[in-house]
Order: structure tokens, then sequence, then C-alpha cells
């Protein structure tokens, strides 16, 4: 990726006046997806000055800055007291520590990347997004239809609950891409999601409706959720193997959060 | 654009591409310690510290580092002795083009893990790539320098 001007904003206004304006400019975040870009643009925006780097806890809810970096989410305190076994574990196996110094959650969530783990494991969460423009919006529909351009994402707002949550997945390899991520939360309701299959993380409905039906149906719900989702292939796996191992990693998961 | 780097405790005035990377302005700045491997996130080999924490500087837009820290293995000095001669002792140097990125995370991973394990630094080391010595005269090294049995 390259750009002609590089301006770093101080307001949110400013940074999408900027970008609203001009439709060759682009939000730089961490810059670790977007540089692999060939795309050339006119203007790059920097938000490291907009205050997007935070994660606050309030009464209900916890706050996390955009431009929260996904070591951050790894380490933080207040992420680990809730979500230690699924938000932390989303992301620790991406390439390095030095990595996730740079990838922001924000840069994850707007590239909506098939390959994405934290997508997979916010979905299981009551979690929405803040824009500066479009307003509140649930993360759920924001990774299910891509109506939102040419914005800034500002923060996301995780519901807190009481439960247990839990995120697993399948690599070949440390620091590949994994084959595919599973999440699983059981607050009172159970929700499951499946990523990295290879395309955006999604919840299959029907066999959530089984599970909370029936806690005691795990091996059905497991090899349902593998029948419901569509899978394919890429040059890591196929998609009949990706179909086996959901089960499975379905199956584990719902054992976490039930036993 | 002109841009001021604080680079291991010394001011350099330079100028830039706003698009240009870190790792590309430090090598011509001459800090040829910090190398181009991948070039795309996944090696390490360009690794530095900005104030304290190890990141890729492939990534991270020179513009973006006004006002931070930045250190390269050549201002550690004598603090990377010690780690050198940790894994030089095990015969792990091999072929050196790793050493400077991974001399820096080890110091960050020092001063970061409070109740190091082996499992806690195979985790902190996992972003630096190595293709020579197989890893294991590395760790004997580290285990030592990081006091883990
Ligand atoms: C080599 C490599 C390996 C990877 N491996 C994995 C992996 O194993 N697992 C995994 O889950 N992910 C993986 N990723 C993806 C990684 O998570 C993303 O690259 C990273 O999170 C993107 O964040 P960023 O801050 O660097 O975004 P950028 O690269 O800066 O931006 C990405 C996009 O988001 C936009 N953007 C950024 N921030 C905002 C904002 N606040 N508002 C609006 N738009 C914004 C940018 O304009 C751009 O379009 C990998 C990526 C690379 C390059």
């Amino acid at each position: 990726m390259r750009f002609d001007k590089f301006i770093r904003p101080d307001n949110l206004q400013t940074a999408l006046k900027y970008l609203q304006k001009d439709k060759d400019a682009v939000i730089l975040g961490g810059n670790t997806f977007l540089r692999l870009s060939e795309r050339k643009y006119t203007l790059g925006i920097d938000i490291s000055n907009l205050k997007l780097d935070y994660i606050k806890e309030s009464k209900e809810d916890i706050e996390i800055g955009a431009f929260t970096s996904l070591r951050t989410i790894e380490t933080d305190p207040i992420i680990n007291k809730y979500f230690s076994e699924l938000l932390p574990e989303s992301v620790k196996h991406l390439i390095g520590v030095q990595f996730r110094n740079n990838a922001t959650i924000g840069g994850a969530i707007y590239s909506r990347l098939g390959f994405s783990e934290i997508n997979t494991a916010l979905l299981v969460l009551d979690c929405e997004l803040e824009f500066e423009d479009h307003g509140r919006i649930s993360f759920n529909d924001f990774i299910s239809s891509p109506k939102i351009k040419r914005d800034i994402l500002t923060k996301i707002i995780v519901k807190k609950q009481k439960g247990k949550s839990t995120y697993t997945m399948m690599r070949n390899a440390n620091s590949d891409f994994s084959i595919l991520s599973v999440a699983v939360s059981n607050f009172g309701y159970i929700n499951i999601a499946v990523g990295n299959r290879p395309a955006l993380a999604k919840l299959p409905e029907k066999a959530m409706k089984l599970i909370n039906s029936d806690n005691s149906k795990l091996d059905e719900t497991a090899d349902l959720v593998a029948e419901e989702l569509s899978f394919g292939d890429d040059l890591r796996a196929k998609s009949s193997y990706r179909k086996l191992i959901t089960s499975v990693l379905v199956n584990r998961a719902l054992r976490k959060v039930l036993l | 654009m002109k841009l001021k780097l604080s680079i291991n405790q010394q001011f350099y005035n330079t100028h830039i591409d706003g698009d240009e990377s870190l790792l590309d302005v430090l090598r011509n700045l001459g800090f040829k310690s910090v190398k181009k491997g991948c070039d795309t996130g996944a090696c390490g080999v360009c690794s530095i510290l900005i104030n304290g924490e190890p990141t890729l500087s492939c990534q991270f837009l020179a513009a973006r580092a006004e006002g931070k820290k930045i250190t390269t293995v050549e201002g550690l000095g004598a603090k990377a002795d010690k780690i050198v001669k940790a894994i030089i002792n095990e015969g792990a140097d091999q072929c050196g083009y790793c050493g400077p990125s991974l001399v820096l995370t080890i110091y960050a991973m020092k001063k970061e893990l409070k109740d190091p394990t082996v499992d806690k630094i195979k985790h902190f080391l996992a972003g630096n790539l190595c293709r020579c010595s197989g890893y294991e005269g590395q760790l004997r090294g580290i285990k030592k320098y990081m006091g883990v049995k």
C-alpha cells in the first residue's frame, strides 16, 4: 500500500471529514494488513492521536477503544477478568508479540477478514460497535452486512455477563492462519460461532436452538453445526476436513461451558 | 516530510515519505542491525523496541514514530552482551541474521515476565523465526539467561 500524503488529526471530526471528502483516503490502523495491499491512496489518515487506545470498565459494560492493540486485549486485566478463555485466547497465537503490538482491534473488525479469529470470539458476546458517523450497530449486524462505508470505528462495547465463554481453533503450524475457529458462550443462553471456514464467522441458528432447548444434546448439536454451516477449500484445508474438525471443536467447547 | 526521531537516546533529523516504514528509515540512517526479512509482518527480524515494547518495524510507519523512544540492538550496548553470550555458549548463534531482533525481544521479555516459565518464554518469542538454529540451543541459552530450569 502506498499513499501520497500523511495526516495525523487530533480529533475525530477532522479525521472523518478528510475520510469522507476524498474517496482515495484511507484510515491507518496498525497498518498490518493494509500495508500488504497493492492499492495506492491519496491520503493516509493516522488515528493514533485520537485517544482510541483504552479499555474501560463501567457498571454494565467494557469499552474498548478501536485503536487498542491485540497485545493489550491479550494481557489487559479487565478483559482477563471477564473473558480470559475467550478474547485473549483468540489473539494470542497471532504471529508474535511484536505483531500484536501493532495490530489493532479496530483494524481486525473493520476489515471483516474471513480468517479473523477475534471476530469469531466477539460474535458470541453481547457486543456493539460505535462508528463516528453511523453511531451504534450490533457486532453481528456489522459482520453480516457490509453497509457501513467510509466511517471510523471508535469503540467496541461489550456487555459484562455472568457465565462461561471459551475459544478454540486449529492451525497447521504456529503463526499460520487457523483453518477453523470456534467460540462458545453460556450466559444463560448458549451462543456458538464458527469462523475461518474460510469465511466470516457465523452463528449456526438451528444448532443453537437445539442446545438451548436441551443442554444434554452436546453431540447432536456439534454434528448439527457441521451440517448447518458451509465450508470452503483453500491451500490450508479442504471443506470436508473443516467440516469434520467443526464437530470436534464445537463439542469440546460446549463441554467447557456446560460441564 | 521532516521527521525528528529519538533512536537509542539520540535525536536524528531526517526527511521521509509519509508512507515509509520505520524499517526502511532506520536502515537508511545506518541501523543495519534492523534486518529486512519477509517484509510482510511474519518473520520478526525487523523487531525493534518502541517505548520498550517489541514492535515490527516493517509495519510501523516512520511518520508515527516521532515522539517515541526507539531502541535498536546498538542501543542496548553492554546489556545485549549477557544475552548474546548466553546464546553463543550454547552454540546457537549460527548465521546471526535473526540475532539482533531476538536479543531485543529477549531483553523486553526479561523486563515483562515476572514469573518466567518455558511455556511463557516460547509464547513470547513465537514471533522470532530462526531458520538455522532449530531453536533448541537458543532455548537452552535463553532459559539460563532467564533463570528458568
Ligand atoms: C501476516 C499476517 C498474519 C495474520 N494472521 C492472523 C491470524 O493468524 N489470525 C487472525 O485472526 N488474524 C490474522 N491476521 C489479520 C490481523 O488480525 C489483521 O491484520 C489486523 O488485526 C488488522 O489490524 P490493523 O490495526 O493492522 O489494521 P490495518 O491494516 O491498519 O487496517 C485494516 C483495514 O481496516 C481499516 N481500519 C483500521 N482501523 C479502523 C478504524 N478504527 N475505523 C475504520 N477503519 C479502520 C483500514 O482502513 C483498513 O481498511 C494476519 C495478518 C497478517 C498481515
